[in-house]
C-alpha cells in the first residue's frame, strides 16, 4: 500500500502533471494530422525526454501516444481521413454521422468511447498484468491466426451491397503487404527486380493515399457539390442515459481492447477491427451499422485505445514490445533506468505504479483536452478549402516519408491515392484494402508458422488447442450467422437491403 | 467538350483482372515456399475479379460522359513531385504542387497564393527538417535543403 501512495505521489507531482497535459495536446494534434501518428510523435518528443526525470519523460511520452491513438479519429469523422492507421475503422460510422449532420455526436462519442476503453485498460493493467500476461503467452502462431480469420470476416460486414468488390478490395491490401522480403525465407516477392521495393510497403503512405489523397481527388472532383464542404467542428458528450444505453458496447470493446493489445504483435488497428467485427454480430443496433450508428465508433474507438494501457502488459511483464510504438516506448524506458521484464515489479514496483497511474490521468486529461483540441482544427477547417486541402496534400507527403525515410513511400502514397479514386468511383469499398493490408502480414506468418508446427497438416489447427478450436467454433458460428442473416435480409424486401458501400465510398 | 467513355465500371473491372493475372504469372514462376500464400489470394483475386466483371457486364452499367476536369492535372502533379522527392529533395517539388493545388481549389490571388504556398510548403519543410528533425529527402547531401 505504501508503494502505491508513494507512486501516486510520484505521478501528480506538477511537473509529471504538465508534461501529461503538454503530451496528450500535442498527441491529439499530431493523430489529428493525415500520416502524422503515435511513431512520429514519439519521434519528435523523444529528444525533449533526455533532461528528464524517469517519470516525468515517460508521462510525456504517454501521452503523445494516447492523444495521438485518440487524435486519429477526428479527421476520420470530420473528412473521412483517419489521422493514424487504429482510427481506419472509425470512418465506417463516424464520416456518415458527419454527412447527417452529427457530427457533433459522433466525436462526443469517440472521445466518451476512447476515455472509457482507455481507463478501462488501465485498470485492468493494475489487476490483471500479471495473470494477462501468462494468458497471452498462450497465443501461439495457430491462435493468432484463428484470431485474426475472425477479423476478416469484419471485410464482408464493410461490405454490404458490394461483398464482391469488398473482398477484392481485402485481397488487393494483402498482395499489398507481400511486396518484398519475405519475412520467413527471405525471397524476393513481386519487387521484379527493383532494389527500392524489396524493402516493401509501409502501411501509413498506403493509408494516407487511400483515405486523405483520394478524398483531395474526391473533393476537386466534386468541387461544387455542397456535401463535399468542411463541416464546423463542435463537440457533445453523450447524455448519461444514452451512456447506460450503450454500455454493453463500451465494455465490449473496451475488453476486446484490452485482451488483443496483450498479444505481442497485434495492435491497435487490429484491435479496433476485431471490435467492429464483433460489434456486427452482437450490437443490437447492428443492422445501422456503417450507415452513421455510434455503435461502430464505440467499437473502434474504446478498442483502439484500450490498446494504449494494455500493450504495455507484455511490453513491462515480459520485456516483449507489441509493436513499433510499444518498442520505441521500450527505449525511451531503457534510456530511463525502467529494466522491463519479468523483474521489473519486483525491483521497480513504486516506478510501474506511477506509470499506470500517469496513464490513468493522462485519458482523463484526454477527456479535458479534447474540447479545445476540436476547437483547433474548428479553426483549421474555418479556413477556405484550398488551405486545408494543400495542407492535407503536404501532411500526406511529410506523413509517408518520414515514416521510413524512404522516398519511394511518396511515390507509393500518390499511386495508391489515384488507385482509390478510381476504386471509390466504380462503388468498391476501400475500408477492405486497409483491412487487408493491416491484418494480413498476420494472417500469413501465423498460417505458415503454423503450418511448421503442424507439420503441413492444416485440419490440425482445428484440433491444435483450446483456445484454436473455441476461436475456429466462433468463426463458423458467425458465418453461419451472416449467411443466414444475408439470406433473411433477402426473403424480407430489396427495401431492407442497406447500401454500405455507399456510406463508407462517401 | 464532353466525350462519352464505354462503362468505366466494367473497363475497372478488367484492368484490375488484368493486374491479378499478371501478378498471379509473377506468382507461379516464384519460389513455391515464399509464393504459397500470394498464389492463393491472387487465385482469389482472379475469381472475384471476373465475377465482377460479368456482374458489370450483365448489369450493363450507364455510360458516363466525360467532361473536362483539373483532376487529371493534380494526380499528375501530385506523381511528378513524389518521383522528383527523391532527387531533388522535399522542397523543391513541394512548392510548385503546393501552388497547383491552391490554384485548383480557387485561391488565386497572388498575394495569398503565394503566401500560401511558402507557409504551407516552405513552413511545414522547415518545422519539420529543421526544427523537429524529422528528417526529410534532400537535395544536398548535407541536408541543407
Amino acid at each position: 500500500m505504501d508503494v502505491i501512495l508513494a507512486a501516486v505521489g510520484d505521478a501528480v507531482a506538477w511537473k509529471v502533471l504538465v508534461a501529461i497535459v503538454v503530451g496528450t495536446w500535442a498527441g491529439i494534434i499530431i493523430g489529428g494530422l493525415p500520416g502524422l501518428g503515435s511513431v512520429v510523435g514519439l519521434t519528435i518528443f523523444l529528444p525533449f525526454t533526455f533532461g528528464m526525470d524517469t517519470i516525468m519523460s515517460m508521462a510525456l511520452l504517454i501521452g503523445v501516444y494516447c492523444g495521438s491513438v485518440y487524435g486519429g479519429s477526428i479527421t476520420a469523422i470530420l473528412i473521412n481521413t483517419p489521422g493514424t492507421p487504429q482510427s481506419a475503422a472509425t470512418t465506417f460510422d463516424g464520416y456518415p454521422m458527419t454527412q447527417q449532420g452529427r457530427v457533433d455526436e459522433a466525436l462526443g462519442w469517440a472521445t466518451f468511447a476512447s476515455f472509457f476503453g482507455g481507463v478501462l485498460s488501465c485498470v485492468l493493467l493494475i489487476f490483471c498484468a500479471p495473470q494477462l500476461a501468462r494468458f497471452a503467452v498462450n497465443f501461439g502462431s495457430i491462435e493468432v491466426f484463428a484470431l485474426v480469420c475472425l477479423a476478416m470476416l469484419c471485410i464482408v460486414g464493410v461490405s454490404q451491397g458490394s461483398v464482391l468488390k469488398g473482398l477484392l478490395c481485402g485481397m488487393m491490401g494483402f498482395v499489398f503487404s507481400m511486396v518484398g522480403s519475405d519475412s520467413i525465407t527471405g525471397a524476393d516477392r513481386f519487387t521484379f527486380g527493383s532494389y527500392a521495393l524489396s524493402s516493401g510497403f509501409d502501411l501509413i503512405p498506403v493509408v494516407v493515399g487511400t483515405f486523405a489523397l483520394s478524398e483531395v481527388f474526391m473533393r476537386l472532383a466534386d468541387r461544387d457539390d455542397k456535401a463535399a464542404n468542411i463541416p464546423e467542428a463542435s463537440l457533445r458528450f453523450p447524455h448519461p442515459r444514452e451512456i447506460l444505453r450503450r454500455l454493453i458496447e463500451l465494455i465490449r470493446g473496451s475488453f476486446i481492447g484490452s485482451f488483443i493489445g496483450a498479444l505481442p504483435g497485434t495492435g491497435a488497428a487490429t484491435s479496433a477491427f476485431i471490435s467492429y467485427a464483433v460489434a456486427q454480430k452482437l450490437s443490437p443496433r447492428r443492422s445501422r451499422l456503417g450507415k452513421g450508428e455510434p455503435d461502430g465508433i464505440i467499437a473502434s474507438e474504446s478498442s483502439n485505445n484500450a490498446v494504449t494501457g494494455s500493450s504495455f502488459i507484455p511490453t513491462l511483464a515480459l520485456g516483449i514490445p507489441g509493436d513499433v510504438v510499444t518498442a520505441m516506448m521500450m527505449g525511451a524506458m531503457v534510456i530511463h533506468g525502467i529494466t522491463p521484464g519479468v523483474r521489473l515489479m519486483v525491483d521497480q514496483a513504486q516506478t510501474v505504479y506511477a506509470l499506470f497511474v500517469v496513464l490513468i490521468i493522462v485519458n482523463v486529461a484526454m477527456l479535458v483536452l479534447s474540447k479545445p483540441s476540436i476547437g483547433l482544427f474548428r479553426y483549421l477547417f474555418k479556413l477556405p478549402r484550398g488551405y486545408v486541402m494543400a495542407g492535407i496534400v503536404m501532411f500526406c507527403f511529410i506523413g509517408a516519408v518520414s515514416v521510413r525515410g524512404n522516398p519511394l513511400d511518396a511515390v507509393v502514397a500518390a499511386l495508391t491515392g489515384m488507385l482509390a479514386y478510381a476504386l471509390r468511383c466504380g462503388g468498391y469499398p476501400l475500408a477492405p484494402l486497409v483491412i487487408g493490408m493491416v491484418l494480413g502480414p498476420q494472417l500469413e506468418s501465423s498460417l505458415r508458422r503454423g503450418l511448421l508446427i503442424e507439420r503441413g497438416d492444416f485440419l490440425g489447427f482445428f484440433t491444435h488447442s483450446g483456445i484454436a478450436t473455441t476461436l475456429f467454433v466462433l468463426i463458423g458460428l458467425f458465418l453461419i450467422w451472416t449467411l443466414w442473416s444475408s439470406l433473411a435480409r433477402r426473403r424480407a424486401g430489396p427495401t431492407c437491403r442497406s447500401d454500405l458501400s455507399h456510406s463508407i465510398n462517401r | 467538350m464532353s466525350t462519352s467513355l464505354i462503362r468505366p465500371r466494367l473497363l475497372l473491372a478488367l484492368a484490375l483482372l488484368g493486374v491479378g493475372a499478371g501478378l498471379s504469372v509473377a506468382a507461379w514462376n516464384g519460389p513455391s515456399d515464399a509464393m504459397l500464400v500470394p498464389r492463393v489470394v491472387l487465385s482469389i483475386w482472379c475469381l472475384v475479379a471476373v465475377l465482377i466483371a460479368v456482374t458489370e457486364l450483365v448489369k450493363g452499367a450507364p455510360t458516363v460522359a466525360l467532361s473536362f476536369s483539373p483532376l487529371p492535372l493534380l494526380m499528375m502533379a501530385v506523381l511528378a513531385a513524389a518521383l522528383a522527392m527523391k532527387h531533388i529533395g522535399f522542397l523543391l517539388p513541394s512548392l510548385p504542387l503546393v501552388a497547383l493545388t491552391l490554384w485548383l481549389f480557387r485561391v488565386r490571388r497572388p498575394l495569398p497564393l503565394m503566401l500560401a504556398t511558402t507557409l504551407i510548403a516552405g513552413g511545414l519543410w522547415f518545422l519539420f527538417h529543421h526544427v523537429l528533425l524529422i528528417r526529410l529527402p534532400s537535395l544536398l547531401t548535407s541536408g541543407v535543403v
